[in-house]
């Protein structure tokens, strides 16, 4: 090993010295970098709670499909059974109308079934089922953060 | 010279010492001092003191550039007056425009020019990047300038996007949530730009105060930066794409070398890299009076149509944002109808691959295509085959924003513009 050729262009003392100051450069842009993005990073959202309680289910008859506008939802009753069906399209968050036989979204056209499945258009998925659970003062109580598979009822 | 009483006034003015402390060279008088009033302003010293009579020729650039440049000054100056009302603010936005509208003298005026001319940039940044195409003017030594352009396209795209959810209001609101769930099919990132865009996970005020700092500030000032490189590099890259110029318009030139043959030496007076104007003294004209005042008469043209569509034309405003209720059919502004168009057949290929690939393509256009002929003149016969890739790619993307402007009806059905639409399906 001939270190001489090396030490003609740089020191070690010399190599050091660059490579920490490289190395302190670099790192100073990328932490501030990841420290910009991280503050944009929103750790609390004031956003509407995902839990929340739909009324009574004699509120609702038997055989009906209600529109919760403000949850953006469908709570869906059959004999004694109750769904809850995400009204929000699956292809780019537009909201769903429900039509005689399921729903369509007005933005794209996505065609969905009464199951929520896509019969045609560009959404990529079928309408979101949640979760539906009776609280104990005998209120329905949707979770829109637990999605559920559309054959999970709540059964009173 | 005249000496009409406002030319004797400004005679007088310009040589007392306060006018010659202003402006060191008066209204020019000889030649020297027609390249003395170019260099020794800082307004005008971007721009050379002669220019080649090719780029003054209108039928050439059509002046598509510059009427962009303009536009842009009339976005900031309506834009500021705007942000004295605006409160960016999910209570009182929509009130604000109202206001506007209906309280605040001129409000409606301003608010209609800042609308028509956004949406002018978007077309005349456009024509001004066929117009480079057509005629080959991102060829070298000019390639790093076409990409600059292609970004500051993108950013007028997207300073017109942050502007359209500042009103809060139906059009608005629905805009954006389609625009940013666009985004959210990137592969991997794409749900957490969107997350970082809303500063959630659905538009609300977080997203509208994000929107207001991208449209307020940060888009308008990395545009601003950005066109003055371009204007610099337009100088730097020897001006405007002429037919005649060199194979290499860059040279390393020294000052010893300089050729003595024009009339005044004094742009060469640069040392290292720089531009060669022109070959031939008799190609060029002063810059004053000949470039100067074509470009006030443009900016007088450019303010002019702008008024006037901001007199007769009302900049839309619907109803306030209501997230439970889509307009049937929602639509992103007119600029992205091709692309929901394209997003109604399949969003991750006609919201993602399409327009990336698009991108990608032209800004790697200048590095592809590299031989040098046929610069400098519309459809040149050299450049057939690039000229019908780019044209046809344009049709398509008119035919399917025009598709999606016009012939898109309630859920996003075919319908033809002449015939009556059949009533929206409503209720749930």
């Amino acid at each position: 090993m001939d270190h001489s050729t090396i030490s003609k262009d740089v020191s070690r003392r010399g190599f050091f010295q660059l490579t920490l100051g490289w190395l302190a450069a670099a790192f100073a842009v990328c932490a501030s970098t990841v420290g910009a993005v991280r503050f944009l990073v929103p750790n609390v959202l004031f956003e509407p709670s995902l839990l929340f309680k739909a009324g009574k289910p004699e509120d609702y008859p038997d055989g009906s499909v209600t529109f919760l506008e403000d949850e953006r939802v469908f709570l869906v009753r059959q004999g004694n059974t109750f769904r809850c069906l995400s009204a929000i399209c699956t292809h780019l968050g537009c909201t769903v109308n429900r039509t005689g036989q399921g729903y369509d979204c007005p933005c794209h056209g996505s065609i969905f079934d009464d199951q929520g499945t896509v019969k045609s258009g560009p959404a990529p998925r079928s309408l979101t089922w949640f979760s539906v659970a009776l609280s104990k003062d005998h209120r329905l109580l949707v979770d829109k953060s637990k999605q559920v598979n559309p054959d999970k009822y709540l059964v009173l | 010279m005249n000496s009409s009483l406002p030319n004797r006034i400004w005679k007088w003015f310009e040589h007392t010492r306060v006018g010659r402390s202003i402006f060191r060279v008066g209204l020019p008088q000889s030649n020297l001092e027609r390249a003395q009033a170019m260099v020794s302003s800082f307004l005008l010293h971007i721009q050379p003191a002669k220019v080649n009579r090719h780029s003054l020729r209108a039928s050439y650039s059509l002046g598509l550039g510059l009427i962009s440049l303009y536009l842009f000054l009339i976005l900031i100056v309506t834009g500021v007056l705007l942000m004295f009302y605006y409160v960016p603010s999910t209570d009182h936005a929509y009130n604000n425009m109202k206001d506007l509208q209906f309280v605040v003298s001129a409000g409606l005026l301003m608010r209609n020019m800042h609308r028509w001319a956004a949406h002018l940039m978007v077309i005349f940044v456009l024509l001004h990047m066929c117009r480079v195409f057509y005629t080959g003017g991102y060829k070298r030594p000019r390639e790093f300038n076409w990409v600059l352009g292609i970004g500051l396209f993108l950013l007028t795209l997207g300073l017109s996007f942050t502007g359209y959810l500042l009103p809060w209001d139906q059009l608005a609101f629905w805009a954006i949530t389609v625009g940013t769930n666009i985004a959210a099919y990137l592969p991997y990132i794409g749900p957490r730009l969107k997350y970082l865009m809303l500063g959630g996970n659905v538009v609300g005020q977080e997203a509208l105060i994000r929107f207001y700092a991208l449209h307020v500030i940060v888009l308008p000032a990395v545009a601003g930066f950005l066109i003055a490189v371009h204007l610099w590099r337009v100088r730097k890259d020897g001006g405007l794409s002429r037919p005649d110029e060199p194979g290499d318009v860059i040279q390393q030139v020294e000052v010893s070398q300089l050729p003595t043959s024009k009339t005044y030496g004094l742009m060469e007076l640069a040392r290292g890299t720089t531009p060669q104007v022109g070959k031939n003294p008799e190609d060029e004209v002063f810059a004053w009076p000949h470039l100067v005042f074509r470009e006030l008469l443009l900016f007088l043209f450019v303010v002019v149509v702008v008024l006037l569509l901001a007199i007769f034309r009302n900049a839309p405003l619907e109803e306030l944002a209501n997230p439970i209720h889509p307009p049937n059919p929602a639509k992103a502004p007119w600029y992205f109808l091709g692309l929901q168009e394209l997003v109604s057949y399949s969003a991750f290929w006609g919201g993602v691959v399409v327009p990336g690939v698009l991108v990608i393509a032209l800004v790697l256009l200048p590095y592809l295509d590299r031989k040098r002929r046929g610069v400098g003149r519309w459809f040149a016969r050299e450049r057939v085959v690039a000229n019908t890739i780019f044209t046809v790619c344009l049709v398509i993307a008119v035919v399917l924003t025009i598709i999606g402007t016009l012939f898109r009806g309630p859920n996003w059905s075919w319908q033809e513009p002449w015939k009556k639409p059949p009533a929206a399906t409503e209720g749930h």
